[in-house]
């Protein structure tokens, strides 16, 4: 007994730290904007079509991203997971090492490729298939780009792990049962895999929400999401109460989307497992 | 014949998803060794003039590589202590609101960045004559705080506990049972995680955005910065050397533990 209680001292100083610099700071900074102006900086936030229209984007592109991860993500994470390939190390390590390149510097490539004079721009051109080059930097394509491309990786590798606990023989099984490959994926695969889905589905919708190097450089000044409100809010506008409003809407936001998603897949669980009784 | 067949769509879903991830940091590979200003395909020449600009011209990016080292380093050497102490403390034993403790330890990674940063400049704010390089490095040190601890939680959920017995049980005292038996076990495994929080706090763009000051300037800063000016392939040359040492970083850890842990 005693034992387990000079254990439970090494967390001392971790919760100390985040207590101090991450807890009180959080909680302070709303109670502090709350006593200063009210409810008004969160009241204009909602009732201005200017910012609910800022609001509206960030959650579209999100979607989207999230959307187009998960049709590129599936089925390179059901290869992942399955293939019995020499260069599945070296795949591995293709998917995973721009996840260690930083944001900036992966924005920065696409901008070359996208660019007016990019290089996507001047093959195309060369090509003969456009007159003018085309306008995608500084677009929301250009932003989804580069938004599917920094999150890939989380989303392969939420899927990949939980294929990979699947049972090879379920697959055998159905297809000797006479289920076509369509038919096997969706009875099979899909909802035991439903988990790795949820959980990559919830990272890269939260991570693209809350994106600000992508959206930035991609976007340019004159496309907005919250992320960048916020900064433009505190270093062009200097208004630190709307600045704040915006913050939490955008955690509050995000935190509701969880919820979603969580009520969603408790429902579906249900679902499955209704099925497997039927 | 028939299972070959079946995975023909994921196959080259995957081959196409692998150049997508590639592409633009190949472009900037390429682009760094460009002769004129605009990158053009196929290049007319070679030239390293542009790794010259970074060390001779007054880009910046070596005192923004110094800061960033600075912060990246000193952050991950707090969090390991910080986060390796927390992680021994819900992994061994089973007690009542273990889930709820892991939870709080992991939840920076779970309100946005950009809030964070934002709550932090006005705390730091309101006490006043915080320097720069304290401030990013409190701010970075929370933020990969759960990463640290996530990882070691999963290393040492594979840890055999028995061994701790062993060596108490042959009389030795608890720092030399942790030192000498629990921490050479699970030292590959922290170390890939230091090695991933350094890469996060190093390349960390927007705490550095929100809380640097005119004196001090993180590296990914300095490079947005720099963009916003001028667009010439000095960029493509300080990105590729990033590029390089995150290459470098992924071999590393594929050695030190494989590259499974990041399918947990």
């Amino acid at each position: 007994m005693s034992k387990k209680r000079n254990f439970f001292f090494l967390s001392f100083p971790t919760t100390f730290a985040l207590l101090v610099l991450f807890v009180a700071p959080m909680v302070y900074i709303l109670i502090n904007t709350l006593e200063q102006d009210g409810i008004a900086n969160f009241v204009k936030f909602l009732t201005d079509s200017f910012y609910l229209n800022i609001l509206k984007t960030t959650v579209i592109i999100s979607l989207k991203t999230t959307g187009i991860l998960l049709l590129l993500g599936y089925p390179t994470a059901y290869f992942l997971a399955r293939t019995t390939s020499k260069l599945k190390n070296t795949m591995m390590i293709i998917i995973l090492f721009p996840f260690l390149v930083s944001a900036v510097v992966r924005s920065y490539g696409w901008m070359v490729i996208l660019g007016n004079k990019g290089l996507l721009n001047q093959f195309l051109l060369a090509v003969g298939l456009i007159e003018n080059p085309l306008k995608i930097m500084y677009t929301s394509h250009a932003v989804i780009v580069g938004l599917v491309h920094l999150l890939l990786p989380y989303m392969i590798l939420s899927i990949t792990g939980v294929i990979q606990g699947i049972d090879k023989n379920l697959e055998y099984a159905a297809s000797s049962l006479g289920c076509n490959p369509l038919k096997t994926f969706f009875k099979v695969l899909l909802p035991l895999s439903t988990p790795g889905i949820i959980s990559g589905c919830t990272l890269v919708f939260t991570l693209s929400m809350t994106a600000y190097v992508t959206p930035r450089l991609l976007g340019g000044a004159n496309f907005r999401m919250m992320s960048t409100m916020v900064f433009q809010e505190v270093n062009v506008n200097f208004n630190w109460g709307l600045a704040s409003a915006i913050s939490y809407i955008l955690m509050f936001v995000i935190l509701l989307f969880l919820v979603v998603f969580n009520l969603a897949t408790a429902s579906i669980n249900q679902r499955v497992g209704g099925q497997k009784h039927a | 014949m028939h299972e070959d067949r079946v995975s023909l769509f994921p196959k080259i879903v995957t081959i196409l998803v692998l150049i997508f991830l590639v592409a633009p940091l190949v472009v900037i590979i390429l682009a760094s060794f460009s002769p004129t200003v605009l990158v053009v395909f196929p290049p007319k020449g070679f030239s390293l003039k542009w790794y010259a600009n970074i060390f001779t011209s007054s880009t910046n990016f070596l005192s923004g590589l110094g800061n960033s080292l600075k912060v990246a380093i000193v952050a991950t050497l707090i969090d390991i202590v910080l986060g390796v102490a927390a992680a021994l403390s819900v992994t061994r034993y089973t007690f009542k609101g273990k889930h709820l403790l892991i939870a709080f330890f992991t939840s920076p990674m779970y309100v946005p960045s950009i809030a964070f940063a934002f709550v932090l400049l006005r705390v730091f704010s309101m006490i006043g004559g915080v320097p720069a390089y304290l401030r990013i490095l409190l701010g970075h040190s929370i933020i990969i705080i759960p990463y640290i601890i996530r990882n070691t939680i999963a290393v040492l959920a594979g840890y055999n506990w028995l061994l701790e017995d062993a060596a108490a049980s042959l009389s030795a005292n608890p720092l030399q049972t942790f030192t000498k038996v629990t921490l050479p076990l699970i030292k590959p495994g922290i170390m890939a995680g230091a090695l991933l929080s350094f890469l996060y706090s190093f390349d960390e763009a927007v705490l550095g955005s929100l809380l640097s000051s005119p004196r001090f300037i993180t590296l990914p800063i300095r490079i947005m910065n720099y963009m916003e000016f001028s667009f010439d392939p000095t960029l493509a040359a300080i990105s590729t050397l990033l590029i390089v040492m995150s290459l470098t970083s992924i071999v590393l850890m594929e050695r030190l533990i494989g590259l499974d842990m990041f399918l947990k």
